[in-house]
């Protein structure tokens, strides 16, 4: 870039006496020079949050990689749950409390784009852990948002200008200042809708280790979400008819895991070797393969 | 169980929803409002291709035109929530860029400068940070000055149609230090970036022209020189 400019202000400075537009020249070249500082500053920005996102995105897929390895036969699940809280909360209380600072004052709709695959698998992850947890009510959005809205000293903010506007715009927050990440609504379905790719891997899962129980609950917790999902009228919306078709598909693997234990349940009593289960699980391992949910 | 995945939630999820499908269907009103308003300027602007006697009399219509925008950006403002612009400013961005475009035109063609962003809010009714509220975004005032370079490339051309061979040379200097402006830019792959890719088509489509004048010697005299630098300009940056 700095090649093509050098020749143009040798050339500007060469005819400077006889252009009454050099006049203008400098205005114009100033003007942008500030134009491209605030550019600049919103893409680095951006990359930033992006990155953040993928940490969210990454250690959340950790944990419900981790969330999988429940096992009725292992006992292990008090313990799995435990840790699993333990790392969303620290997802919460670091990398998004990161971006909540990155959006501080500013509109939460701004960089959405950035960390919405972050904020998505984070959903997915907390009501999967919900979901085994056998708590009594998914948590919504608003049930969420608690947990990424952060108090902070107000002199820990980046600079003193920043602070000053905010006491005039937050005038009952004296000395803490309350930064938030937002969930929106549309991101929340959106990641609650991937929840299902869980559930039916649960489903399969149990299959195998021969939890019974585990595969009917499953099944019907799929065929409640995918009988609210129709309730949606998505308007403007591409993604989320996208995610329903695949929930459709995730609900009926389900049922197709319900039916064969119905079917052929009773040929083997006992289900707690996977020689037993074997059968079931190659109709069902082999429509799997597509899916790579994690 | 199956209380665990509640039907509420996405009865509750339908309203919030509906709501902003409400909201969004009175924003698509001023919208279309704007754009008629921001329409009717680029009409009686297109008067600068044809007649060029008429350009002040186009300009004071335009203005006209503006200040109904203005009326329009007003009611959007006070319709779209705190910290809620980006939610939906797809609606109106694209007749943003268009204004803007005019507005730009227009000042060039009063007094032949390069509206500043600041001009722009102003004549608008906007606000140039976001912190103060409904504001222009420096990507749209941009987008919209890159809009302003096609149409004058296009006035370029028909000005030598229409006789008047000093206007090529005076919209050359102007688009070539915009061009210089923009270079000062780090863009990003996006759509102001695709845009910018067009810039260069618009400066040689001038310089074509100025080239064709000034080789015939249709060029006014006094400015022989300027044009000697405009063309070396032209293949120092074609080179480049």
């Amino acid at each position: 870039m700095s090649r093509n400019r050098k020749p143009f202000r040798q050339n500007k400075n060469s005819t400077n006496s006889r252009q009454e537009e050099d006049v203008v020249d400098t205005p114009v070249m100033a003007a942008f020079r500030e134009y491209a500082k605030e550019l600049d500053d919103k893409h680095d920005r951006y990359e930033r949050i992006v990155k953040m996102s993928r940490d969210i995105t990454i250690e959340s897929k950790r944990i419900i990689f981790l969330l999988h390895t429940i096992e009725t036969r292992r006992n292990n699940r008090e313990k799995v749950l435990e840790d699993a809280e333990k790392r969303l909360r620290a997802v919460c209380e670091t990398n998004f409390l990161l971006i909540a600072r990155e959006l501080e004052d500013l509109d939460q709709n701004q960089y959405l784009r950035a960390f919405s695959p972050g904020l998505q698998e984070f959903i997915e992850a907390y009501s999967y852990f919900e979901y085994l947890k056998d708590s009594s009510k998914l948590s919504d959005w608003d049930d969420l948002q608690q947990f990424l809205t952060y108090n902070i000293d107000k002199p820990s903010s980046t600079k003193e200008n920043e602070t000053k506007e905010e006491k005039s715009l937050q005038e009952q927050t004296v000395a803490k200042k309350q930064i938030v990440c937002t969930i929106k609504p549309v991101e929340f379905i959106l990641g609650l809708a991937d929840l299902g790719g869980e559930i039916m891997r649960r489903c399969i899962n149990s299959l195998g280790s021969g939890d019974i129980d585990s595969c009917f609950q499953a099944c019907r917790t799929l065929q409640t979400l995918y009988a609210g999902y129709l309730r949606i009228r998505p308007v403007g919306n591409r993604e989320i008819p996208r995610k329903i078709t695949t929930l459709r598909q995730s609900t009926l693997k389900a049922e197709n895991v319900c039916y064969n234990i119905k079917v052929r349940g009773g040929e083997a009593a006992s289900w707690d070797t996977l020689d037993t289960a074997g059968f079931a699980m190659d109709k069902i391992a082999h429509d799997d393969e597509d899916e790579g949910f994690y | 169980m199956s209380t665990f995945i509640h039907q509420e939630l996405f009865l509750k999820f339908q309203q919030h929803l509906d709501n902003e499908l409400e909201l969004k269907e009175k924003i698509r009103a001023i919208v279309r409002e704007i754009e008629q308003n921001s329409k009717e300027a680029a009409i009686h602007l297109q008067v600068i291709h044809s007649n060029i006697e008429k350009v002040p009399q186009a300009c004071l219509e335009a203005r006209k035109c503006f200040d109904k925008c203005r009326e329009g950006y007003k009611q959007l403002a006070e319709l779209i929530p705190p910290k809620q612009y980006y939610k939906y400013c797809d609606q109106w961005l694209y007749n943003t860029h268009r204004v803007v475009f005019l507005i730009g035109l227009t000042i060039y063609l009063e007094a032949g400068f390069l509206v500043s962003r600041e001009t722009v809010a102003e004549i608008l009714g906007l606000k140039v940070s976001q912190s103060e509220g409904f504001h222009l975004d420096i990507e749209d005032y941009l987008m919209g000055i890159l809009q302003m370079a096609s149409e004058l490339s296009r006035f370029a051309t028909n000005a030598v149609t229409l006789g008047d061979y000093s206007r090529p040379l005076n919209i050359s200097r102007f688009v070539s230090d915009l061009n210089s402006g923009f270079r000062l830019l780090n863009l990003k792959n996006d759509s102001l970036r695709k845009r910018f890719d067009a810039l260069k088509y618009d400066v040689k489509r001038i310089e074509e022209v100025v080239y064709d004048i000034s080789i015939r010697g249709l060029a006014p005299q006094v400015q022989t020189q300027a044009q000697a630098d405009e063309a070396e300009q032209a293949t120092d940056s074609t080179a480049a």
